[in-house]
């Protein structure tokens, strides 16, 4: 079983290697202007096989070795966290597409989504990061880190509604490639949540 | 309110000069299930030989501490072990039918020994019993063949059906189905888990998927001590001891 876990953590880690690459570079895309729809996709597509696999794995562990404590912990958040990482290449995806809904966003002011942007990318290095160590510290810090996502969408929404007069189409599309960042924080958290399960075995009630 | 069916209290048992059972207390809860796990030597079966009475039998063993079943010590003076022994019935790994006996006198055994004559009773027993222990419908047409002409999983729930009969409080099962294939297997943890509803079961398992399968607490042993004690999903999911952790995760025993 333990050539097994291993495996299944090696799996787990690819993801969270091409899972950081694939949201990086769809924002970076947004901001630069640049049409990188089909590279995200097909990198997004990787991501749901790769998730397939740890969940093949992880049942087929589970089959032969009826795993308990530590080691059963450790397959539940696996499977977790390997979907955490295929919603992760998923927004990725959404946000690509933006550009493909709108065409053109050159003329909007991107300053709020880059920094949005930025903090979701730390929250996806933090997530990855505590679940490599096992880093219960590193884990919890996502909570707070995610507070500031979801109120830097909340504040953007708010802001767009009390001024019918903004422009549109930079009014909605930020707005829709918020919401995807707020989803992708809201998963580097639940990625911390399952990293203090395996350690601890302490379950975190979902906000 | 839960209550405790039994308890024992700094119990501590010895072979000759192998001291096996090192005060050991724990509350066993009433119609619950209760698996006692551990490595081979750890004590788990001669911890519930204890409950009944039965480890005394052993020439050169010897225990001591409380063994309080409903808050009386059974090793007070003067009890009887043979009472002790017809209130906690003990079930065996090896189904250990009597041989010479049909099925219907193997289940009828105890209550003959008790002094029960009267046919009408002893048939309602024999069938009570049968079907309590999922065998009634299998052997109904067939009670006076001999018990050892079943198949070993009918042996099994033939022994229960007979240590049933004499209306036992707690039913000590040693391995069980260590014997038996899936199927009987799984008869028997079906089994268990019906008999909860009006007995008190304590199962001694090698086997940690059975022990998480049927019971409702667990306890784990280790050279002769209680290391934790438990609800069985905590105790597999997450153990509060290393020691439990590392035994489970196969990481030694």
């Amino acid at each position: 079983m333990d050539i097994g876990l291993e495996r299944l953590r090696n799996m787990v880690l690819d993801m969270a290697d091409l899972s950081e690459n694939t949201v990086s570079t769809s924002i970076d895309a947004y901001v630069q202007g640049k049409d990188l729809r089909e590279r995200i996709y097909g990198w997004s597509e990787q991501l749901r096989m790769l998730q397939d696999e740890v969940s093949e794995l992880a049942v087929e562990l589970i089959a032969r070795y009826q795993p308990v404590a530590s080691d059963l912990r450790f397959i539940k958040s696996c499977m977790e966290v390997a979907y955490g990482f295929s919603r992760f290449g998923r927004y990725a995806h959404d946000i690509s597409d933006v550009f493909g809904i709108f065409g053109d966003l050159s003329k909007c002011d991107k300053t709020t989504i880059e920094q949005a942007g930025d903090q979701a990318k730390n929250m996806i290095r933090v997530s990855i990061k505590a679940f490599t160590e096992r880093n219960v510290e590193l884990a919890g810090n996502l909570k707070k880190m995610d507070d500031v996502v979801d109120n830097t969408y909340l504040d953007f929404v708010r802001k767009s509604a009390s001024n019918p007069l903004g422009d549109l189409k930079c009014t909605v599309s930020g707005t829709l490639i918020l919401r995807y960042l707020e989803r992708i924080a809201d998963h580097a958290t639940y990625v911390g949540e399952s990293v203090l399960y395996i350690v601890s075995g302490e379950r975190t009630a979902r906000r | 309110m839960e209550k405790f069916k039994i308890q024992t209290e700094k119990l501590n048992a010895w072979f000759g000069n192998n001291h096996v059972l090192k005060d050991l207390s724990i509350n066993i809860k009433e119609n619950e299930a209760t698996a006692i796990i551990g490595p081979s030597g750890c004590g788990k079966s001669t911890f519930i030989r204890c409950l009944n009475r039965m480890h005394e039998l052993v020439p050169g063993a010897k225990s001591s501490g409380v063994v309080l079943l409903d808050n009386a010590n059974v090793y007070a003076r003067g009890i009887d072990p043979v009472t002790v022994r017809r209130r906690v019935g003990m079930v065996f790994q090896k189904p250990n039918p009597f041989p010479t006996m049909s099925v219907y006198d193997n289940v009828a055994a105890g209550l003959k020994l008790n002094g029960i004559r009267d046919h009408q009773k002893l048939d309602r027993a024999v069938k009570r019993s049968l079907e309590l222990a999922f065998l009634w419908d299998e052997v109904k047409t067939q009670l006076d063949k001999s018990g050892t002409s079943l198949s070993g999983g009918q042996q099994q729930r033939l022994c229960i059906a007979r240590a049933l009969a004499v209306e036992p409080e707690v039913i000590l099962m040693d391995e069980p189905c260590s014997a038996l294939d899936p199927i009987a297997t799984a008869k028997i943890e079906e089994l268990i888990a019906s008999l909860k509803d009006q007995y008190t079961v304590v199962i001694v398992t090698h086997n940690m998927q059975q022990a998480a399968r049927v019971s409702d607490s667990t306890a784990f042993l280790y050279l002769g001590q209680l290391i934790e004690y438990g609800e069985t999903t905590q105790l597999f999911e997450n153990p509060t001891e290393e020691l439990t952790e590392r035994y489970l995760t196969g990481k030694f025993g």
